[in-house]
């Protein structure tokens, strides 16, 4: 039924698996979307925030989504300005996972701030001392900037790519993409950093705080990096998770392994940087403010070592390690192992810088306070993921996200195999040939 | 002459607090709330969700029977001066809703310009920030009693103690007419400084040496809580118990004996 | 036209980039954060013309000033009033909060007649008229009966013109049974009557005192006026002078004591007698007072003597012999010693020994009527009517003895015993009570053994309460007749407790009064107009307004302009005038009744094995535990260790709750003689092992969702203990088990 709008040469399943399945993705969608209408509506006391936990799971979501779509900008740079060749099977589909991660970290601050038809405030009344402000506008324009990269990609849609204005717009687009890819990339150091600035410059908050580079803190340099580094192995996993759903292998193994491996250098520099910063803060920085370390890991029943632990060395060096090997990063099961830990240790950093800073009291007759988010707020930050899967099965099914795709998986199999009578009823097709074309011009 | 220049000099408002006359008896959060609208709901014993401008604390020395001790401990909003008017929560703040004056040293809230990011609150220290969860309601009459003078916040923004900046300026217009330029020391005083029985809280003007701030800002007792952050507040304590004052901050181990019985006990 | 893809799609663009750049979306987004600042549902308060009121506060025995903001004709802010002798300025939380009273949810807004079953909470609203001629009438068939002595009145107060003109009213219709709420007030009147032979109230000179011994007195937990008790408290602080807490539990007052000395809970008096031993002994004592100004020295010496050894006391307080002989010592020797007593806030009467103990400390050091000591002071006499004339209904009336025993030959001299009263209601020994009112009182909750209380009510027939709130008495009534609220109404107010100075305060109406209430004192003139014959011949006034205004002469002037009456030649008399004993001196031992400073313990109930604990209730000044409850203001005060949700906390020694198992914030249940309630757990090392501390103030069934529900009404769980020489309730505490839930 949909043929028509179904890329060339890929097989796709049918119509009613199709709808079934984003039927029920779309179910969760919907708790998601009834519970930010509860907030909107009611406010955000359907939130188990409280004025201790001012800041809780949507801004660690939100901080998470924005390091975890690095990949997209950190791919970008490899492939448009030191021109990583290979990496064009996969650049589309890390500007859709890119796109999908900076509009749910838009969304999620849509519902997180108390009144969000004055959102606007941000740019009107700009704070320019505010890191806020720097991730409000960076955040903002590099969104727009993924637009345009992921604009071509729609256009190359079959039916939208038959109008020719259209067709002529995704080609120039795609002939000047290296110049956003390079505004995209300048512009999300600013924002992956200013979001590291969010707890780095909190100097009420000896957690959070950071000593720093002139007007930035340590953290803004850790946050851009780790995104850089992990961003990639989000791509990677959602690749690899793509075809594990769809079995069929949909990038080749040169471009996953060589975004695997400077994902493993960067991840490497990354932790020892960050193992550096620890240190410093917690021999100089930490106790000139009057505490020591083991305040913050062992006063309360959750935020023990085991979270610095696990954050540096097991989702940090392990990682590193595997991806760093040709051994590691080409074994199928360590590939995963790493990337979803390196996945796991970026959350949890910001979890910790986020949530680790407000539970930890900074008064001392103040005690420790622990919070769990309400379920308004658990469906809420699900609402992103369902929305990202949705778009991602129809982009996947409408759109040649993966220019290896019909390579890897020749059509003339699949047909002898199960016969796709409607395929021949096909319209015939305006530019046959731009049509099986990759992403790039 | 001499005087006019002197009067010149910016105003740096900020508070002297007497521990050791501080009773906890609350008035000073009830004259508060009073003053400024503050709205209350039926259940506030969540402190975490109670709207408190001013809240007292009660702070233990952590000693066992019958060497226990118990002080309290009002805290305001400490008009944080940081360094330059870089008060941690004024820095912050996106959309400049709060912000340093530099005329009179007060860290202003605005609710019709906040949009409730909740930013400033995870850079205050001192709790000192407030968000309203809910729409304030009052049960069907009370809105009677609420003055005009403050305008009570909607739901979405955060709110905090304000050194009843509207009586500075009440003040002020009162000096204004009367032809003159300067606000007398007991012209301008907090509702919390006014109530409290104990006379425990002064106010006023901590660059003016005739003001009683001033010389009991320099008690040799004095302290200020968590300076060692370099939030540079304006609220000074007065406690002549030193387990009090080394409660104002936090010390390590090795850097006073008394610092395990107190902390974060 | 054929609307083809392309011209769809072009036409989709150019409108949303046409949109964009018109002024619309950012007139609307504009719009809608300016909507968001003027919600309809967020009230504005409305501006208008400022003006003051002075008047005073009632809300507590205090009398402080008060000015009273206002902005047209509402009240917007209630601040202390400057210069006004009793808070010069300051003020306290419930005062603070009065506006919340008088617009709040509580009021009750018109005479109510109860419709279902008692307490059921349905009412008809009726007419004054229809509300008074139905009082006049029950009280009109009771006398016509000779049953005029079968009518009681629960006042909280019986000074000032309201409460006399209530005593006068009972007295020309023939009813003895007037009951004043109890506090320490009756203690300390008894104990000057009986040392002192004067008929008058405790003052004490704080502001001038230099060294000050609280026997568990709550200095800034509600004790006395309390906003002049955090002045002197705080003067104390300023001047160096030295403040002792002895009481079991650290207590605010404790906490901002110079020295605080852990007791054994009902053992002060032995502490007292213990400290004038040692001041005797090492002839401490000031030597012209005692020779020359009392009598009973000699033998009261002989006994301290003889039984209270500072080894025995230390053995019976707990506190060590050597603190013993410092603090006697330190007390003597300062040059104007006070020593205060009555726990907490002074809610419960408590043990006449112990205030006869303490009295004769101060005796010993000389310091009565003195500067810096305890002065009787006797009441402002400005309420001079004619006196009444008596038919024989009333004489006879007022023959029989009192439902509660105040006055009987066994407590001759105490005047109001309402401990006593369920009790005589439940025996229906003397007398049934047919006819109950209750004004400015909530015995259904203040009185202690709440469910004897309540079952004593169920016996009275008809239950009229005068309450301006819907409180637990006024919801189990058979008809409310709400007084305006102070802030309403006017009301003079005689000295507050515990000032040497008298002082006269005048309650103004701040507003015009908000509903269709009635003030008490007219309810009272318009009642006994009612009845007809002396009763009206005794009230000849129109209203009370006008009475007020003849009582107060030419005191209403100055009441009204500085808001305040004070006597400024007022000087405590000497002490050849001060006594008015048959000997004319200060009694160390009651000539009439041998009734002398000794320590008797008075025991409280329950039995050691099953209820291995004792309780004891804790004031606190953030909660309001009498004549009004808290208002959403003040409990939102109250800290999340004393109250979380509906819990409350008992506080207990880390000590004890191991030895109990019990954990901080853990559930536990907690049974006493007389009830059992669920707590939960607070550990406090400020209190002694053993000891479980539950606060005043909670626990209410009436009121409204800011008040109600939330913790436990200790007087639940806990029953009056009658002192063997006064009568009045000296329980202290009581012993309970505390076991997990
Ligand atoms: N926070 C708080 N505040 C309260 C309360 C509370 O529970 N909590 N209670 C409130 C209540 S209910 C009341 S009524 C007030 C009471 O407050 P007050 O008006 O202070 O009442 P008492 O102090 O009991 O007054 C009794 C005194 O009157 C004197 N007296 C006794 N008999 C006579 C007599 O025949 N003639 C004269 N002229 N004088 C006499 C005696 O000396 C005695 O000391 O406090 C109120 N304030
Ligand atoms: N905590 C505390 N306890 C005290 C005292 C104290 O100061 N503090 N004082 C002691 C003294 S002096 C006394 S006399 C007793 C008091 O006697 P209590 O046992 O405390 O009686 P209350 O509960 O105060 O009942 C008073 C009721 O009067 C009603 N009421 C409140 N305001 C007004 C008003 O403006 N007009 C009228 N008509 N009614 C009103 C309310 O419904 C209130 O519940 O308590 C003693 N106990
Ligand atoms: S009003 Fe005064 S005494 Fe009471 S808690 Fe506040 S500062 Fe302390
Ligand atoms: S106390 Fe908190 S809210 Fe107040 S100025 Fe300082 S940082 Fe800001
Ligand atoms: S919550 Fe309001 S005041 Fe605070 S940082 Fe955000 S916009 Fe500024
Ligand atoms: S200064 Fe004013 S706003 Fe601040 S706590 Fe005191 S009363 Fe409240
Ligand atoms: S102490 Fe009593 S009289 Fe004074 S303000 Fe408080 S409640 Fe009113
Ligand atoms: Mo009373």
């Amino acid at each position: 039924m949909d043929s028509a709008l179904i890329p060339k040469g890929v097989k796709r399943c049918p119509l009613w698996q199709f709808v079934l399945f984003v039927g029920a993705v779309g179910v969760v969608l919907l708790w998601g979307v009834y519970a930010m209408l509860l907030c909107w509506i009611k406010g955000l006391n359907q939130t188990n925030m409280n004025d201790f936990y001012g800041f809780a799971l949507w801004i660690w979501a939100d901080l998470t989504v924005i390091a975890l779509g690095g990949g997209a900008f950190f791919t970008g740079l490899l492939r448009y300005i030191f021109g990583k060749e290979v990496l064009k099977n996969i650049i589309n589909y890390a500007v859709l996972i890119g796109f999908i991660c900076y509009s749910s970290a838009l969304l999620i601050l849509a519902y997180d701030v108390g009144q969000p038809l004055r959102g606007w405030f941000i740019f009107w009344h700009a704070n320019v001392h505010s890191m806020l402000t720097e991730v409000a506008f960076c955040l903002t324009c590099y969104f727009g900037v993924l637009t345009i990269e992921f604009i071509p990609l729609i256009l190359e849609n079959r039916l939208i790519n038959r109008v020719r204005f259209f067709h002529h717009l995704g080609h120039n687009m795609h002939e000047i993409m290296a110049v956003f890819a390079a505004t995209g990339a300048f512009l999300s150091f600013f924002h992956q950093g200013s979001l590291g600035g969010v707890p780095g410059v909190l100097f009420g908050r000896p957690f959070a705080f950071r000593e720093g580079l002139f007007i930035w803190p340590w953290t803004f340099f850790l946050f851009t990096w780790s995104a850089a580094a992990c961003g990639p192995c989000f791509t990677i996993l959602i690749t690899k998770i793509t075809e594990a759903v769809t079995r069929k292998k949909l990038v080749k193994d040169d471009a996953v392994e060589l975004l695997a491996k400077i994902s493993g250098w960067m991840i490497l520099t990354y932790i020892i940087a960050k193992t550096i910063d620890t240190l410093y803060w917690a021999t100089v920085t930490v106790p000139s403010k009057g505490f020591a370390l083991e305040f913050f890991y062992s006063n309360n029943p959750l935020y023990g070592y085991w979270i610095l632990f696990a954050e540096i060395v097991i989702c940090g060096f392990v990682p590193a390690a595997i991806l760093i090997f040709k051994k590691g990063r080409k074994n199928p099961v360590t590939l995963w192992i790493a990337v979803i830990l390196a996945v796991v240790g970026v959350c949890l950093n910001r979890w910790a810088m986020v949530l680790q800073v407000m539970a930890a009291p900074v008064l001392t007759f103040e005690s420790w306070v622990m919070y769990f988010p309400s379920w308004q707020e658990i469906a809420t930050t699900i609402l992103p993921v369902a929305y990202g899967i949705i778009l991602i099965a129809i982009a996947h099914r409408y759109l040649p996200v993966f220019p290896n795709e019909p390579e890897l998986n020749p059509l003339e199999t699949i047909i002898a195999e199960e016969q796709e009578p409607e395929e021949a009823e096909a319209e015939p097709l305006v530019d046959q040939e731009q049509e099986l074309k990759p992403a790039e011009a | 002459m001499k005087e006019e220049r002197k009067h010149k000099k910016a105003k740096k408002y900020g508070m002297v607090i007497d521990l050791d006359k501080c009773t906890g008896c609350g008035a000073c959060m009830v004259a508060c709330m009073a003053e400024n609208n503050v709205p209350f709901r039926a259940d506030e014993s969540d402190k975490l969700l109670s709207i408190t401008w001013m809240r007292v604390y009660k702070l233990t020395n952590g000693e066992p029977f019958p060497k226990t001790d118990v002080c309290y401990l009002p805290r305001p909003c400490m008009h944080c001066e940081g360094h330059g008017g870089h008060s941690p929560c004024v820095s912050v703040c996106p959309a400049i809703a709060t912000d340093y004056s530099a005329e009179t040293g007060i860290v202003s809230q605005i609710y019709t310009r906040c949009f409730g990011c909740r930013y400033c609150m995870a850079s205050c220290p001192y709790h000192a920030r407030y968000f309203n969860w809910w729409d304030p309601v009052w049960p069907d009459g009370m809105e009677k009693y609420l003055s005009p003078n403050v305008s009570p916040r909607m739901r979405g923004v955060v709110e905090k103690c304000s050194f009843c900046f509207h009586r500075y300026q009440l003040a002020k217009e009162k000096a204004f007419m009367e032809g003159r330029r300067e606000v007398d020391e007991d012209e301008y005083q907090t509702s919390c400084t006014q109530a409290c029985p104990a006379g425990a809280i002064t106010f006023g003007d901590l660059n003016n040496p005739r003001h009683a701030v001033y010389k009991k800002k320099k008690d040799p007792n004095a302290f200020r809580l968590l300076e060692r952050l370099g939030t540079n507040p304006k609220v000074y304590y007065l406690s002549s118990r030193e387990w009090v004052r080394w409660a104002g901050d936090n010390y390590l181990a090795d850097e006073g004996k008394l610092k395990k019985a107190m902390h974060h006990g | 036209m054929k609307i083809c893809r392309r011209s769809f799609l072009s036409f989709l663009i150019g409108g949303a980039a046409g949109t964009t750049i018109s002024p619309l979306p950012w007139k609307v987004t504009d719009d809608l954060s300016i909507w968001t600042q003027m919600w309809p549902w967020t009230p504005v308060p409305e501006d208008g013309e400022i003006s003051y009121v002075n008047s005073v506060c009632t809300l507590c025995p205090g009398g402080c000033g008060i000015t009273v903001r206002k902005i047209n004709d509402r009240a917007v802010k209630i601040e202390g009033m400057k210069g006004h002798p009793v808070n010069d300025g300051g003020i306290c939380i419930l005062g603070l909060s009065g506006l919340q009273l008088l617009y709040g949810p509580t009021r009750v807004k018109t005479p109510l007649k109860r419709m279902g079953k008692r307490g059921q909470g349905r009412w008809e609203k009726i007419s004054w008229d229809d509300a008074v001629s139905e009082v006049a009438k029950k009280l009109g068939d009771l006398r016509s009966k000779g049953q005029s002595h079968n009518v009681g009145f629960i006042s909280g107060s019986d000074r000032g013109t309201t409460p006399l003109l209530l005593d006068r009213f009972l007295t020309v219709y023939g009813s003895p049974n007037l009951m004043r709420m109890p506090s320490i007030l009756d203690s300390y009147e008894l104990t000057l009557y009986l040392m002192q032979g004067v008929r008058a109230l405790p003052g004490f000179d704080l502001e001038n005192a230099d060294f000050v011994l609280s026997f568990g007195s709550g200095i800034i937990d509600g004790w006395g006026s309390p906003v002049r008790m955090f002045k002197a408290n705080s003067n104390w602080c300023s001047a160096g002078a030295k403040v002792i807490q002895v009481e079991p539990r650290l207590s605010n007052t404790a906490a901002k004591s110079d020295k605080w000395i852990p007791i054994n809970p009902g053992t002060e008096a032995a502490l007292a007698l213990g400290l004038a031993h040692v001041i005797i002994e090492k002839s401490l004592h000031n030597p012209v007072f005692v020779s020359k100004f009392s009598v009973g020295f000699n033998d009261w010496k002989r006994l301290v003597l003889n039984n209270y050894d500072p080894d025995s006391v230390a053995a019976i307080t707990g506190i060590d012999k050597t603190t013993i002989v410092t603090l006697a010592r330190e007390f003597a020797r300062a040059s104007k010693p006070l020593a205060i007593c009555g726990r907490g806030r002074g809610n419960t009467p408590g043990s006449l020994d112990e205030f006869m103990a303490v009295h004769a400390l101060n005796a010993l050091v000389g310091n009565i009527n003195k500067k810096g000591g305890v002065w009787a002071v006797t009441e402002t006499d400005y309420v001079n009517w004619p006196e009444p004339e008596m038919d024989a209904t009333a004489a006879a009336g007022m023959q029989n003895e009192r439902l509660d025993g105040a006055g009987s030959k066994k407590y001759p001299f105490t005047r109001c015993l309402l401990n006593r009263f369920p009790a005589a209601i439940d025996s229906g020994k003397k007398y049934p009570l047919e006819a109950l009112f209750v004004v400015g009182a909530n015995p259904l909750y203040s009185m202690p053994d709440s469910k004897a209380v309540k079952k004593a009510f169920d016996k009275i027939p008809f239950v009229v309460s005068f309450s301006s709130y819907m409180d637990e008495t006024a919801q189990n009534a058979d008809l409310i007749l709400p007084n305006h609220t102070y802030l309403e109404r006017y009301e003079d107010v005689p000295t507050p407790a515990g000032l040497t100075k008298p002082v006269i305060g005048l309650s103004k109406p701040a507003v015009e009064p908000q509903f269709n209430t009635k003030h008490f004192g007219d309810v009272i003139i318009l009642t006994a107009k009612a009845l007809g014959g002396n009763l009206a011949d005794a009230f000849p006034w129109d209203s009370y307004e006008t009475c007020l205004k003849e009582t107060l002469g030419d005191k209403w002037k100055t009441l009204v302009a500085e808001g305040y009456w004070s006597d400024p030649d007022f000087r405590a008399p000497a002490w050849e005038t001060s006594f008015d004993t048959p000997s004319g001196k200060f009694e160390f031992i009651n000539s009439d009744t041998g009734l002398l400073p000794q320590f008797t313990p008075v025991k409280i109930e329950g039995d050691k094995e099953s209820y291995p604990l004792v309780l004891i209730p804790y004031d606190s000044i953030r909660l309001a535990s009498g004549f009004i409850g808290d208002p959403p203001f003040v409990i939102k005060t109250v800290e999340d260790t004393v109250l979380k949700g509906k819990d409350v906390f008992v506080e207990l020694n880390s000590k004890t709750a191991r030895a109990q198992g019990l954990r901080e914030g853990q559930y536990a249940m907690l049974n006493t003689p007389k009830g059992k309630a669920n707590v939960r757990i607070h550990l406090f090392d400020g209190i002694m092992p053993g000891i479980v501390a539950l606060p005043r103030g909670l626990g209410h069934a009436a009121y409204d969702k800011y008040l109600a529900d939330k913790g436990v009404n200790l007087n639940e769980l806990i029953g009056p203990v009658e002192d063997h020489a006064s009568g009045m309730d000296a329980a202290w505490g009581i012993r309970v088990k505390l076991s997990k839930a």
